[in-house]
């Protein structure tokens, strides 16, 4: 079957060889370039092996509106983000599936302000690129592609800048790091052994882009990022998505910690050191996270799934520190986007702060342990599972936001379809990790006999 | 106007009009499905949309799992050569060639080097049209690496086919203008090879045309000043991509570029008799020069692919067309400015005369060239109207290969469309420049489409 080509807030996405070709790459970038009007774009791109092919189509298209590319090459996509908006380029183009499986890959649109198109600004991008009126250049106005090579050097030197490097320095920590045979591959080890001075032990390091563990940094795909850090005696283990965008932990006993954990340290951390503000998080995120900042007395907004709502509201409220659950931090002070490189930087620091391990300073955030589940749903039916779901359940006053949010005295659920594959996602939250997986599983058999 | 010309070797147009990317994309990706996912060849010229529809054909061809070979900036017949030397199952030269600024095309090389064969480029062609391209899943995407030591095989072979020795004892100065395209960073290697004092104008590459790229008198008169004032034994005028050449004298007269097709044959069926190939509207000097030496003469259509396919078939020792190109299959299957100016040099040392008084030797007829601007589509319409004048008039001959020619004892006419531009091309040749002028004039007057050049 042919996978539809999936265009939404997070760009467009597909199956490569399927629907995403080299012709839906020009093409957007045409309507990219025509959006943002002629000047510096820059693109960058993981390590997929049809990233340069979809460059190369990039380019031409960029070139023939009369934009002049600027090839950042493998970059984390955090490196990209924060290259546009201090280069004064028109705006980026991030090649990269992200969490996605190696058979897909997408174009992400960065605005000039090195954020993703906010959802207004993506819908006018769609309707030109339906329009395919695009304004040419002639000949004599085509601009010649050239090289941006210090865009991961301007990003270590901002979350340097950021961070007590001196006290990270000082600890001399043993790291492992997973980087998924991604961006991670060619930049990790110089970030965490010359700028924060660990020793670094890299995992699946073939900066190849075929993924040899599964790409989202779940707990039960770290199985051999834990074995490095048991074998190696490591205070703590790293596990980043292809693009470097999602971290998630395992602690020095070698135990993945969950992904939410990352963004409750980094939570905690800046409000206890950098002063304290509003933290916004998504729907789908930790109690743990929420008690956190509470305790802090910081007010938590939640959003819509989606990295460029949270860092909207972000931006709305001044807030200090947010993120998703899904390992995704996001510190403004660096950078307003998702970076697993500040999260690093930040846990780091606690730990070097704290002087704990891993497993205590785990121990001491709220006792909530999260479970998930994924049903493959088209979009007619996952919609009218969510209609049915939500009348079920109408004396809770589920949050409708973003599918159905149910909350329950010792956590909640949320049921929504994905913005990226034809799935329905369902998450629960509970105090221990049985009523947890519990919880998920009843509500995905509610889904999927609904 | 959009403008856009396809044919089975390749696509042409007006860059931001009808070449687009997409344009690219589509046609490399029908040009993959052809040689499913082989190694394949690319070059470019330093145009200044080159780079572009290279980064979009380099995307079609590595999405269809093609090994794609990158020569970078090169002369297309280099990249011609290059297609069986390092064994690839063909190869898209990017070039705009002869045609003036905003012109760009994709020439689609077959797997000996020579413009795609027809009924591979039907193949091509149908899937273009059909939309139908093998796009491979992301496991299997091909890979592009450049290349760049080419160019020594390439005038190793060269060397090997010509009196080498000869050209080097000679120490001639000469002068040539590579209208600051791909043939410019190749020109030292060369002249060093050949032991050759060269001068170039117009030496740098350029991503704008510093001339008309079409070799032509009129576009080589500041060269043939600077070959007299030199002391040149001879200047040479090329086209962007080098496949197409005009001569200069050493006393400063620019040929003619139907002469260097020629001057070469001439030299050539001395030393080795044997089928020639022509398109039908080039001098008649050929004509007689093959007769001289007893070649069988066989006519095409105008374009390369058609003259070399014809000396497949017809295991010719030499291809050429008017315009100024030559094809020697006994060194590649390509218009080759390199191996023109080569032979050129070879047929001057050899015979020990100055280019002027070499040329007393041929046959020399005037040449009239005239194109007149006309819709799309009237270009047919006035052709017919021409049709129906022979008719009328009965000249000795009409021959329908490519357009219309008729001819006449003391010379020839011929008309047809032109496949890359909205005109009507006519050439005309006679005896006295006033004949051939006057046919000319006539046949304009036939087609009635107003207007001229």
């Amino acid at each position: 079957m042919k996978e539809a080509l999936k265009v939404g807030i997070s760009g467009v996405r597909g199956v490569v060889g399927d629907s995403m070709t080299p012709r839906v790459a020009a093409s957007f970038a045409q309507a990219f370039g025509a959006f943002v009007g002629r000047g510096a774009v820059i693109v960058g791109r993981d390590t997929r092996p049809s990233g340069r092919m979809l460059e190369r189509a990039v380019v031409a298209g960029l070139q023939s509106v009369g934009c002049r590319p600027r090839l950042a090459g493998v970059v984390p996509t955090p490196s990209l983000l924060m290259a546009v908006a201090e280069t004064g380029a028109r705006g980026g183009i991030a090649i990269t599936a992200s969490h996605n499986g190696e058979e897909w890959n997408a174009l992400k649109f960065v605005d000039r302000d090195g954020q993703f198109l906010s959802p207004a600004r993506a819908d006018e991008l769609l309707d030109l690129y339906h329009q395919r009126d695009f304004a040419l250049a002639a000949e004599s106005e085509l601009p010649t592609e050239t090289a941006l090579s210090d865009a991961v050097e301007r990003h270590w030197t901002k979350v340097a800048a950021f961070a007590d490097v001196a006290a990270i320095r000082r600890r001399r920590f043993r790291v492992v790091a997973d980087v998924c045979n991604g961006v991670g591959a060619l930049h990790t080890e110089s970030f965490l052994g010359e700028t924060l001075g660990c020793a670094v032990t890299i995992v699946h390091g073939a900066p190849s882009g075929r993924f040899e563990r599964d790409p989202e940094p779940l707990p039960q795909h770290l199985d051999a990022l834990c074995r490095a850090v048991r074998a190696a005696g490591a205070d703590i283990g790293f596990a980043q998505d292809p693009d470097g965008d999602r971290l998630a932990i395992a602690d020095e006993r070698g135990a993945p910690i969950g992904e939410d954990c990352t963004l409750a340290f980094a939570v905690r951390h800046v409000l206890a050191t950098r002063g304290r503000g509003p933290v916004v998080i998504n729907l789908s995120t930790s109690r743990a996270v929420e008690e956190v900042a509470r305790a802090a007395g910081c007010p938590v907004t939640r959003t819509r799934i989606g990295e460029i709502h949270v860092a909207a509201e972000m931006r709305r409220q001044g807030a200090v520190v947010g993120g998703e659950s899904n390992g995704g931090v996001i510190v403004p002070a660096v950078h307003p986007c998702r970076d697993s490189y500040t999260a690093m930087a930040l846990t780091l620091e606690l730990l070097a702060h704290t002087g704990r391990t891993v497993s205590e300073l785990r121990a001491e955030l709220p006792a909530y342990r999260v479970a998930r589940r994924k049903l493959p749903m088209d979009a007619a039916a996952a919609a009218a599972a969510l209609r049915a779901l939500r009348r079920r359940y109408a004396d809770r006053r589920p949050n409708l936001l973003d599918g159905v949010f149910i909350e329950f005295d010792d956590g909640w659920v949320h049921v929504r379809r994905s913005n990226t594959e034809p799935v329905v996602r369902i998450t629960a939250e509970a105090r221990t990790e049985s009523a947890a997986e519990e919880r998920a599983s009843r509500f995905s058999a509610e889904i999927a006999g609904a | 106007m959009k403008t856009l010309r396809l044919s089975n070797f390749g696509v042409r147009g007006f860059v931001g009009e009808s070449l687009t990317p997409e344009t690219v994309l589509d046609f490399a990706a029908a040009f993959a499905g052809l040689v499913e996912g082989r190694r394949v060849l690319i070059a470019r010229d330093t145009r200044g949309s080159s780079a572009m529809l290279h980064a979009a054909a380099v995307a079609s061809l590595m999405a269809a799992g093609c090994e794609t070979l990158d020569l970078g900036i090169c002369p297309t017949p280099m990249l011609q050569f290059s297609v069986p030397a390092l064994g690839a199952a063909g190869a898209i030269a990017i070039s705009g060639g002869h045609h003036p600024s905003g012109w760009n095309a994709l020439l689609l090389i077959g797997p000996d080097g020579g413009p795609l064969e027809p009924a591979a480029g039907e193949q091509v062609l149908d899937a273009f049209h059909a939309g139908a391209f093998a796009g491979r899943d992301a496991r299997s995407i091909g890979e592009c690496r450049p290349v760049r030591d080419y160019a020594e095989p390439y005038f190793d072979a060269l060397e090997r086919r010509v009196a080498a020795d000869a050209i080097r004892a000679e120490r001639g100065r000469i002068v040539l203008d590579p209208v600051g395209g791909a043939g410019c960073d190749f020109v030292t290697p060369w002249a060093r090879r050949f032991g050759v004092d060269a001068l170039a104008v117009n030496g740098e590459p350029t991503a704008y045309l510093a001339r008309d790229p079409e070799p032509r008198p009129r576009n080589a008169r500041p060269l043939a000043a600077i070959v007299r004032a030199l002391g040149g034994r001879a200047g040479f005028v090329f086209s962007s991509d080098l496949g197409r050449m005009s001569l200069v004298t050493e006393a400063g007269e620019p040929l003619s570029e139907e002469l260097t097709f020629a001057l070469i044959a001439d030299h050539v069926l001395r030393r080795r008799p044997g089928a020639v190939v022509a398109n039908c509207c080039t001098t008649r000097a050929l004509d007689d020069i093959a007769a001289r030496q007893g070649a069988p003469l066989v006519k095409t259509p105008v374009g390369q692919a058609y003259v070399v396919s014809a000396v497949r078939d017809e295991d010719a020792v030499l291809g050429g067309e008017g315009s100024g190109s030559v094809v020697w299959p006994a060194f590649s299957l390509a218009f080759d400015g390199f191996l023109m100016m080569t032979l050129v040099l070879e047929c001057l040392a050899l015979g020990g005369q100055p280019l002027s008084v070499r040329l007393r030797g041929l046959p020399r007829y005037e040449i009239v060239k005239r194109s007149v601007a006309c819709g799309p589509g009237e270009g047919y319409r006035a052709i017919e109207r021409v049709r129906a004048e022979f008719e009328r008039e009965r000249p000795p001959r009409l021959d329908e290969t490519d357009g219309l020619r008729a001819d006449y004892d003391d010379g020839w006419v011929h008309v047809r469309a032109s496949r890359t531009e909205p005109r009507v091309r006519v050439i005309s040749e006679a005896r006295t420049r006033a004949a051939a002028e006057a046919r000319a004039e006539r046949m304009i007057r036939w087609m009635a489409l107003g207007g001229g050049s």
